[in-house]
């Protein structure tokens, strides 16, 4: 949440929030706790961890094939499992650990709650997919593309890039942020008239956590589902 | 720097430059701790799966084989067992006929050297007989005539004697 007052610092000459670096590093640690710990013992009889991770790989290359021909997935299976363990770990973290400075700036939160982290992952993703159209057709064909089916086209595609843009990126930060938003208002609101407000405020914030937990992982699923669409909308000659 | 020439200074970019790094980064680190050797075992899984698949087949088909060898087999040994048995018989059969054959033969045998002997022990007694009534009737006649006769001429007369019997009574 950007409402408070928010600690930034400059390092070579980028403003950096610190709210999002801390975050950011938390949510990268606790990725690489998660594949650490599940894929230890690797077995040809997969145990807990390895049946666990494997659900997972098997989850997000579903999401995958859903949009992209199977035999041109390839490393966007690395791409697609890491985007959605990070997005869907950095959506639920500011449900469960929201923490502050003493002067009010948060430190720890959805690193997804702020919109340059989302749009960040939405250019990440649209580049990933120019990049994958142009290796797999050659420059001339894909900015042919462009101008498919006739040449003025080219105004509307290139506009629609800058949506798809904005839209991808904009999508998971509006509702990560409104979830986040809600939840510390009703927990002032819990807070405000003592034991009152907080036997009718507490259900209703774990009514609102569980139901956020749920839209982070929809947030998550959509977000790699779309990533794919427009990668495969890039790997394909148009008509 | 960026951020006094962007209108959106709220927005840092400092931010964006480390995201892209750690999300980077945490994709090399995932490819190597979980990804490869993960999917590798699920390659390797489906790979075994579609051998066992595979030789769990010929294993079948292994076995149909030796069920039709074995009832093959199974036939062949019931009908050489009724060869064996048939030859039996037949060799009882024929054996049983020549011993039977033999035995009539012996006993053909028998009673024909039997009837030879009773008819040589015939002849023989007839002979002793005829000798005997010779002797006799040379002795009764030298002692009545009392006159010697040469033994052969009085037994040619005997002879004679007796065969002139011997017509009578075919007479």
């Amino acid at each position: 949440m950007n409402d408070g007052p928010v600690s930034t610092f400059q390092f070579l000459g980028l403003t950096f929030s610190t709210a999002n670096i801390v975050s950011a590093t938390v949510v990268f640690l606790l990725v690489v706790a998660l594949v650490y710990f599940t894929s230890r013992h690797l077995a040809m009889k997969p145990t807990k961890g390895q049946n666990f991770l494997e659900w997972l790989i098997d989850f997000t290359n579903g999401i995958l094939k859903g949009s992209i021909p199977t035999k041109e997935i390839g490393g966007f299976g690395l791409y697609g499992f890491t985007l959605f363990i990070f997005l869907f770990l950095s959506n639920e973290l500011g449900l469960f650990i929201n923490l502050s400075l003493p002067n009010g700036a948060t430190i720890v939160r959805s690193p997804t709650s702020d919109p340059i982290t989302t749009l960040t992952f939405s250019l990440m993703t649209l580049m990933l997919a120019q990049f994958a159209g142009v290796s797999k057709l050659g420059y001339k064909t894909h900015f042919g593309n462009y101008m498919k089916p006739f040449k003025v086209w080219i105004v509307i595609s290139i506009f629609e890039e800058f949506t798809n843009f904005l839209t991808l990126g904009l999508r998971i930060f509006g509702v990560i942020f409104s979830g986040e938003m809600l939840l510390g208002i009703i927990w002032k609101l819990a807070v405000s008239h003592g034991i009152a407000t907080m036997i009718v405020a507490v259900p209703l914030e774990m009514a609102w956590q569980g139901f956020s937990a749920f839209l982070g992982a929809i947030q998550a699923f959509v977000f790699v589902t779309l990533s794919s669409v427009y990668i495969s909308q890039k790997l394909e000659v148009e008509e | 720097m960026l951020s006094h020439l962007v209108v959106g200074a709220g927005l840092y970019f400092g931010d964006s430059i480390f995201y892209v790094v750690c999300f980077l980064l945490l994709m090399w680190i995932v490819k190597v701790l979980a990804w490869k050797p993960v999917t590798k075992m699920m390659q390797d899984r489906a790979d075994k799966i579609s051998n066992d698949i595979d030789s769990a087949e010929s294993s079948r088909n292994e076995a149909a084989d030796l069920v039709q060898k074995r009832q093959t087999a199974l036939a062949s040994s019931r009908s050489e067992a009724q060869t064996i048995v048939n030859d039996a018989k037949t060799n009882g059969q024929q054996q049983r006929e020549q011993i039977v054959t033999q035995a009539q033969t012996d006993a053909q045998t028998l009673k024909q050297n039997a009837q030879k002997d009773i008819e040589q022990e015939r002849q023989d007694a007839l002979v002793n007989a005829r000798n005997d009534v010779a002797d006799l009737s040379i002795e009764i006649a030298s002692k009545i005539i009392q006159r010697e006769l040469k033994a052969d001429d009085q037994k040619a007369l005997i002879d004679s004697y007796i065969e002139g019997l011997g017509k009578q009574h075919e007479s």
